[in-house]
C-alpha cells in the first residue's frame, strides 16, 4: 500500500490567477525518497504545504497511511498529521535552545535515546544549550532536521533542504541526509530546484511545471527519457534536434509549437568523426566559440541550420573557424 | 541641540514680530463666551485689537515672571482673587488709579493699592434636591459637617480653586483647627470620592445619588441654559441655598484683573478694565455667563434674580489669597482628595 | 531636564507636608493605574491581535482596522464621555443604598473609581499593544508557528509556547508606551480625580503655587518611569530576535467554528464599543445638539491651527529624529547613543513638566530671545519635539536598523560622505518610516493638551485647548464638537498608517 497518495489536488490563491497546483496526483511508497522538482513558481512548495496541512487545497484528496487528510469535506489540522516539515529557513524558535527546539515536538521526549541517537547521527551533540543564532547555517539545518525526525513522523517533508548551504557543505550534508534517511528508514518527500540534489538523493522524482505534473519516474528514467523539453532542460544544456534528422529508433519528444518530434541531445552525446563518415546522419559545421568549462571544453558548432553545443574530448584541438563533423551517439 | 535652538529662534523671530501700538495683549484664565463677546465690542468701540492668551492663572503668572519686563502682556485676568493676590506678591502687577474703576468696583472687591480690580462675582452655595431637602433643613457651611448629612453630600476635588477659596474663608472666619475639622467631617459625609466638575455635582443631586452639593452659582446657570435637555432637567430639579445668611454671609469670590508691571499699553489697559466693569459689560457677564456683577445689587439677569437676594461674606478677598496654600494643606490633611 | 534637576537641590517648603500626606496617595494611584491599565491593554491588545492575525471568522478583515480606531480618541475626551455615561449606574447605586446601606453605596461608588478609570484608559490605549502584537504575529512568528503545527502542537499550545514568547519583546514595547501614556495623562485622571503624580504636579504647582514642590514630584515621576524603562529593558534582555526572512506566504488562519467565531466577534466588539463607538456616539449626540452654537467661523480657524501646528511639529520632529538616529548609527559613539536614549525619554515626561522646563530655560535666556520663544509657536513646537521625539525616532531607528545598516557600511567603504549617504541612501529607503513617524507625531500633537495649554502664544487656540476650555466651563456637551473634530482629523492618518502596515505585510 502507498504511504502517501495525492489525488487531483488543486489549489488557487486567487480566483483569477491560474492555479498554483493543478490536478496533481502521485504516490509515495513506504521507505521511498521522493523529490519534487521544478522551477520557481511550479507549485512544488505549495504542494508540500498542502501535504503538511499548512495550506488547504480547493479540491482533491491527500491520503497518508490510509487516512484521508484533505478532501472536500474534511481537513485534518497539521498538528494531527503524522508528518513533519523541515522548513527552508529552518524556522527554529529563536527564543529556545537547540535542545528545547528538538524536544518541542509532540512525543519528542517519549524516547530520549532516540533523540540522543539522532543528535549523534546529525553531529550536533554538543550544541544542545546554544541558541539558534549561535550556531552555523549547516548546524541549524541539522537541528531542524533532527527536530522534525524527533517526532517519529511517518513521512518527512523537506522544503529545499540544501538551498542555504554553500557547495562544499552541500555535498557533505547531502551524503549525511542520505545516510540518515536510510538509517532511520524514513520516508521522505523533498522539494528542490536543483537537479543534482534530486538525482543523488531521490529514489523517484516528480517534475512539476506551472502547477501540473510533467513527469514522474526514477532519476535515470527521467534523464534517459524525458517526457518534454522542460524535463530535458532540467538536466542541463540540451540541444533539441528534429527527429527526422536522426535515426528513428531514438527517444523523441514533442517539439516547440508542436512542430514535429525532437530529440534531446546532451553535449557529450556528440562525437567527432571524419568528414566523410557514413552510416548514420552526420552534421558538418563551423566552430563558433570554445569555452573552457573545466573539466570540459564547451564548443558551439554552427551547421547553418542548427547550433549544437558539445564537449570537446581531451585530445582534440579546435579553435574558432575550424570545421568539424559530428554524429549523435546515444550510448555515450 | 544648540544649533537647533538657534534655528528655532530665528524662525520664531520671523513669526513673532507683530506687536503694534493699537493692540492690547491679555493673559486670561477666563475662557467664557461672554469675554469673547465683550472683547469684540471693546475693539469695535475703541479700535484697539485684543490679543488673548488663555491658560490657567498660575501658568500665566509663571510665564509673566519668566518673561520679565519684556513680557508682551498688558492685562492679566483670573477667575479668583487668590491668584490676583499671588500675582501681586510675585510683582507682575502694577498699581493703577482711575476714577471710573474706583466708581465701578466697590472697595472690598479690589486691591487697596490698585494692583487689581474685581470684575464679576461668583458665590459658592449649597445646591439641594427640591424633592428630598427643604430649604429649612439648611443653614450654614458649618452645618454640613453634621452627621445628619452623612452620605448625602457631594463636592468636587480639592484641587479646584473654588473649594480652596471656600476653605480659606472658613479659616479666616473660624481658624485653622476648626477649618480642618470641618473639612474632615464634610469629607466623611460625602456620598462618593470627589470627582468631576461642579456640573457633575448638580447632576449627582438631580439623579438622587446625593441630596446636597457645594457648587458655584454660575454652573447652575450654564446647566439651565444648556442645549442638552437632560442638563436643563437637572437644573430644574435642584434649588439654590445661600448659606450663613444670619452670620457672615455666603462665600463669594471675584473674577478680576490687573495691569501687568511690564505693560507697554498701560493707558489702553486701564481703559480695558474700565470697559469690563461698566454697567453694560456687567449685564453681559450676567446674561451670558450667569455671573453676578461686581456690585451684586445691580444684577439684571432674570435667572440670577430667581435665586433671590443674598448677603455676601465681606471678608477682604486678599485674605483668601493669603490663606490659599494653607487651605490646600488642610485639604490634604483632611483626606479630601 | 537639567533645569528640573537644578531646582531640586534647593529646599522646598511644602515637601515635608506632601511627604506626610499625599505622596503615598500619588504613588498608590499611579501604580494601580499603571498596573491596571497595562494589564488590561495587554489582554485586549494581544487577544484581539491574535484573533485577527491568526484566526478566520466573519468580519475579521473589518475588525483588523476597526480595532485601531480608538487610537484617535484622546484619553481626556473618552473620560468626559464616560463620566456622563456613568450616571446610568446611579439607579444601581441607589438600589444598593435602599437595600443595603449608605456605606455600601459609598463603598461601591468609590470602588468603581479605579476600575472605571482603568477601563477607560485601556480602552483607548490598547491599540499600541494591538498594533505591535498583530505585526509580530503575522510577520515575525508566522513560520515558527507553522513549524510548531507540523511538530504536533495545536493552536493553543502554539500560541502559548511559540507565538507569545516570540512576540514578547514587541509586546513589552507596546505595553511600555501604554504605561507612559498612563503616567503622563492629565485630562482623564483629573476629571475622575484619581490621585497620580501628574495630577499631583499640577496641584502642587497650581494650587499651592509651589513650583519647586511640583518639580520634586516630577522627579519622583521620572524615577518611576526610569524604573519601568529599566524593567522593560530587563524583560527584553537577550530577546532580540531576528526577523524571519520568509514572510510572504499567507498564514493558513484557523477557521473558527460557529460558537468560537461568535466569541471572537464578541471579543473584538467589546474593546471597539468601549474604546470607540460608545464615546463617539455620546459625542455625536452632544454635537447634534450644540453644533449650531459652536460651529462658527472661529471654529474653522481652530481646526486650521491644530492642523498647522501638528504638521509643523510632525515634520520638525522627524527631521531631528532622523539626524539623531542617523548620527548614532553612523558615528557609533557612546555619547551620541546616550543622547538618543535621553532624548526619547521625553515621551515619558508629562507635557506640563516639559512646558515648565521650557519656561525655566526661557527665563535664563536673554530677554529678546525669551520673548520670541514664548510669543510664537517656537516654544510650542520645541516642546512638542521634546515630547514626541521618541514617537518619530522609533520607526526611523528600527527602519534604519533593518534596511540601512549594510547600505551605510557599503557607502562608508566606498568613501561616500556621511551627508550624501544620508540624503541619497537613507532618506529614500526610509520614506515609509519617515511618513509614519511624522504622522504619529501629527496625531499625538492633535491630541496633546497640557503642554499646549501652557505654551500657546496669544490668540492661538487649537481644537484640544478649546475642548478643554469648554469642558472646564462645565460645557462638556459644547466641547463635543471640537472633540469630534480632533477624532476625525486624527482618524485619517491612523487609517492610512494601518493601510501602510498591511501593504508592507504583503
Amino acid at each position: 500500500m502507498n504511504l502517501l497518495a495525492l489525488q487531483t489536488v488543486t489549489k488557487r490563491y486567487t480566483a483569477t490567477d491560474s492555479p498554483a497546483v493543478d490536478k496533481v496526483s502521485f504516490d509515495c511508497e513506504k521507505g521511498e525518497i521522493v523529490a519534487l522538482i521544478g522551477g520557481s513558481g511550479s507549485g512544488k512548495t505549495t504542494l508540500l504545504r498542502i501535504i503538511a496541512g499548512l495550506a488547504i487545497p480547493d479540491t482533491g484528496k491527500v491520503i497518508l497511511e490510509g487516512n484521508t487528510l484533505n478532501s472536500p469535506t474534511k481537513f485534518i489540522p497539521p498538528e494531527k498529521r503524522n508528518c513533519s516539515l523541515v522548513f527552508q529557513d529552518y524556522a527554529l524558535f529563536p527564543n529556545k535552545t537547540v535542545l528545547q527546539n528538538i524536544t518541542f515536538g509532540k512525543g519528542a521526549t517519549d524516547n530520549p535515546d532516540r533523540i540522543i541517537e539522532l543528535m549523534e547521527m546529525a553531529d550536533i551533540v554538543g550544541l544542545g544549550q546554544r541558541h539558534p543564532h549561535e550556531i552555523s547555517g549547516g548546524q541549524q539545518q541539522r537541528v531542524a532536521l533532527v527536530r522534525a525526525l524527533a517526532t517519529s513522523p511517518a513521512l518527512l517533508l523537506l522544503d529545499e533542504p540544501l538551498s542555504h548551504l554553500d557547495p562544499e557543505l552541500r555535498e557533505s550534508v547531502r551524503n549525511q541526509l542520505i545516510m540518515l534517511f536510510h538509517e532511520t528508514r524514513t520516508t521522505a518527500l523533498f522539494v528542490s530546484h536543483d537537479i543534482e540534489d534530486a538525482m543523488s538523493m531521490a529514489d523517484r522524482m516528480v517534475v512539476l511545471r506551472e502547477g501540473q505534473t510533467e513527469q514522474t519516474g526514477n532519476p535515470d528514467e527521467l534523464y534517459r527519457r524525458p517526457a518534454s523539453r522542460y524535463v530535458a532542460r532540467l538536466f542541463g544544456k540540451t540541444d533539441f534536434i528534429p527527429a527526422e534528422l536522426l535515426q528513428e529508433t531514438v527517444h523523441s519528444i514533442p517539439g516547440k509549437n508542436d512542430l514535429g518530434q525532437v530529440v534531446p541531445v546532451r553535449p557529450y552525446q556528440w562525437r567527432i568523426v571524419d568528414k566523410d563518415f557514413t552510416g548514420i546522419p552526420v552534421f558538418h559545421g563551423t566552430v563558433k566559440s570554445v569555452t573552457n568549462r573545466a573539466p570540459h571544453r564547451e564548443l558551439l558548432l554552427d551547421t547553418g541550420q542548427l547550433q549544437l553545443t558539445m564537449y570537446l574530448p581531451g585530445n582534440h584541438v579546435a579553435k574558432c573557424g575550424d570545421t568539424l563533423s559530428v554524429i549523435f551517439d546515444s550510448e555515450n | 541641540m544648540k544649533t537647533f535652538l538657534k534655528l528655532f529662534f530665528v524662525l520664531g523671530l520671523l513669526a513673532g514680530m507683530s506687536v503694534s501700538a493699537a493692540e492690547l495683549n491679555v493673559y486670561s484664565h477666563r475662557h467664557y463666551d461672554s469675554d469673547a463677546i465683550l472683547f469684540k465690542q471693546f475693539t469695535k468701540d475703541t479700535g484697539i485689537k485684543v490679543n488673548v492668551v488663555n491658560a490657567s492663572a498660575d501658568q500665566l503668572i509663571q510665564r509673566l515672571i519668566s518673561e520679565g519686563k519684556n513680557s508682551p502682556a498688558d492685562v492679566l485676568l483670573t477667575v479668583d482673587a487668590g491668584r490676583l493676590h499671588r500675582a501681586k506678591a510675585a510683582g507682575v502687577l502694577q498699581p493703577v488709579n482711575s476714577k471710573a474703576l474706583t466708581k465701578n468696583v466697590p472697595a472690598s472687591m479690589r486691591d487697596p493699592e490698585g494692583h487689581w480690580y474685581g470684575m464679576t462675582v461668583r458665590s459658592r452655595v449649597i445646591v439641594y434636591s427640591k424633592e428630598r431637602v427643604k430649604p429649612s433643613d439648611l443653614s450654614t457651611y458649618e452645618a454640613l459637617a453634621k452627621s445628619a448629612w452623612k452620605g448625602r453630600l457631594v463636592a468636587r476635588s480639592s484641587s479646584n480653586i473654588y473649594n480652596q477659596s471656600l476653605l480659606a474663608s472658613i479659616i479666616a472666619a473660624n481658624g485653622s483647627d476648626k477649618a480642618l475639622d470641618w473639612a474632615k467631617a464634610v469629607r466623611k459625609n460625602m456620598a462618593r470620592t470627589p470627582r468631576g466638575s461642579d456640573r457633575d455635582q448638580a447632576r449627582a443631586v438631580a439623579a438622587g445619588l446625593a441630596d446636597v452639593a457645594i457648587m458655584n452659582t454660575y454652573y447652575l446657570g450654564i446647566l439651565a441654559n444648556s442645549s442638552v435637555p437632560a442638563d436643563r432637567e437637572v437644573a430644574a430639579k435642584v434649588g439654590v441655598f445661600f448659606p450663613n445668611q444670619d452670620g457672615r454671609g455666603a462665600h463669594i469670590n471675584v473674577s478680576g484683573g490687573g495691569v501687568t508691571a511690564s505693560a507697554k499699553n498701560k493707558k489702553e489697559a486701564i481703559r480695558f478694565l474700565e470697559f469690563l466693569t461698566n454697567a453694560k459689560s456687567q449685564e453681559t457677564f450676567g446674561n451670558v455667563n450667569h455671573e453676578y456683577p461686581i456690585i451684586i445689587g445691580n444684577n439684571k439677569s432674570e435667572l440670577l434674580k430667581s435665586w433671590g437676594q443674598f448677603k455676601a461674606d465681606d471678608v477682604n478677598l486678599s485674605i483668601l489669597g493669603a490663606k490659599n496654600a494653607e487651605a490646600v494643606k488642610l485639604f490634604d490633611l483632611a483626606g479630601w482628595e | 531636564m537639567a533645569e528640573v534637576l537644578w531646582h531640586l537641590t534647593s529646599p522646598a517648603e511644602n515637601w515635608e507636608h506632601m511627604r506626610d500626606t499625599v505622596l503615598g496617595r500619588y504613588l498608590k494611584g499611579s501604580i494601580i493605574l499603571v498596573l491596571g491599565t497595562g494589564t488590561l491593554s495587554l489582554l485586549i491588545g494581544v487577544s484581539t491581535a491574535w484573533l485577527v492575525a491568526c484566526c478566520e471568522f466573519p468580519g475579521r478583515k473589518i475588525f483588523e482596522w476597526l480595532l485601531i480606531l480608538p487610537l484617535a480618541i484622546p484619553t481626556y475626551i473618552a473620560a468626559y464621555a464616560y463620566f456622563d455615561l456613568l450616571d446610568r449606574l446611579t439607579p444601581l447605586l441607589i438600589w444598593v443604598r435602599t437595600n443595603f446601606s449608605q456605606d455600601a453605596m459609598t463603598w461601591l461608588n468609590d470602588m468603581m473609581l479605579y476600575p472605571v478609570t482603568i477601563v477607560v484608559l485601556a480602552a483607548v490605549l490598547y491599540p499600541y499593544v494591538y498594533l505591535v502584537a498583530r505585526a509580530t504575529f503575522t510577520q515575525q512568528s508566522n513560520q515558527c508557528m507553522e513549524a510548531a503545527h507540523t511538530l504536533g502542537h495545536g493552536p493553543y499550545s502554539t500560541f502559548w509556547r511559540v507565538a507569545l514568547p516570540m512576540a514578547r519583546p514587541a509586546i513589552i514595547g507596546g505595553v511600555a508606551l501604554v504605561i507612559m501614556e498612563t503616567l503622563s495623562d492629565y485630562g482623564a485622571v483629573e476629571h475622575f480625580n484619581v490621585p497620580t503624580f501628574t495630577t499631583g504636579i499640577f496641584r502642587t504647582w497650581l494650587s499651592m503655587g509651589d513650583l519647586q514642590g511640583a518639580l520634586r514630584l516630577a522627579a519622583c515621576l521620572m524615577a518611576l518611569i526610569l524604573l519601568f524603562l529599566m524593567l522593560e529593558k530587563w524583560l527584553r534582555f537577550g530577546a532580540k530576535f531576528h526577523k524571519n526572512s520568509q514572510a510572504d506566504r499567507p498564514f493558513q488562519r484557523y477557521k473558527l467554528g460557529q460558537t468560537k467565531a461568535g466569541l471572537a466577534i464578541l471579543c473584538c466588539m467589546i474593546p471597539l464599543v468601549i474604546g470607540f463607538l460608545l464615546p463617539l456616539s455620546r459625542l455625536t449626540y452632544w454635537a447634534s445638539l450644540t453644533a449650531g452654537k459652536t460651529l462658527d467661523s472661529t471654529f474653522w480657524s481652530l481646526t486650521l491651527n491644530s492642523i498647522t501646528v501638528a504638521t509643523i511639529s510632525g515634520l520638525a520632529t522627524v527631521v531631528i529624529a532622523l539626524f539623531l538616529a542617523y548620527s548614532a548609527r553612523y558615528f557609533d559613539s557612546q555619547t551620541v547613543g546616550a543622547t538618543n536614549r535621553l532624548a526619547i525619554l521625553g515621551y515619558a515626561v508629562p507635557g506640563a513638566v516639559i512646558a515648565i522646563g521650557i519656561l525655566l530655560v526661557a527665563e535664563q535666556l536673554n530677554s529678546a530671545t525669551n520673548l520670541i520663544l514664548t510669543n510664537s509657536l517656537t516654544a510650542l513646537v520645541l516642546a512638542y519635539i521634546v515630547r514626541f521625539l521618541a514617537v518619530a525616532w522609533q520607526p526611523i531607528d528600527s527602519g534604519m536598523e533593518r534596511n540601512c545598516t549594510q547600505l551605510n557600511n557599503a557607502a562608508q567603504s566606498l568613501g561616500v560622505t556621511s551627508l550624501r549617504s544620508l540624503f541619497e541612501l537613507n532618506i529614500p529607503m526610509l520614506r515609509n518610516a519617515l511618513v509614519a513617524g511624522s504622522l504619529f507625531v501629527f496625531v499625538d500633537t492633535m491630541k496633546e493638551l497640557p503642554l499646549t495649554l501652557i505654551l500657546r502664544p496669544a490668540n492661538f487656540e487649537t481644537l484640544s485647548t478649546r475642548t478643554f476650555d469648554l469642558a472646564k466651563q462645565a460645557q462638556i456637551p459644547e466641547s463635543s464638537v471640537p472633540a469630534l473634530c480632533i477624532i476625525l482629523v486624527s482618524l485619517v492618518p491612523v487609517i492610512w498608517l494601518n493601510q501602510q502596515i498591511r501593504h508592507s505585510k504583503q
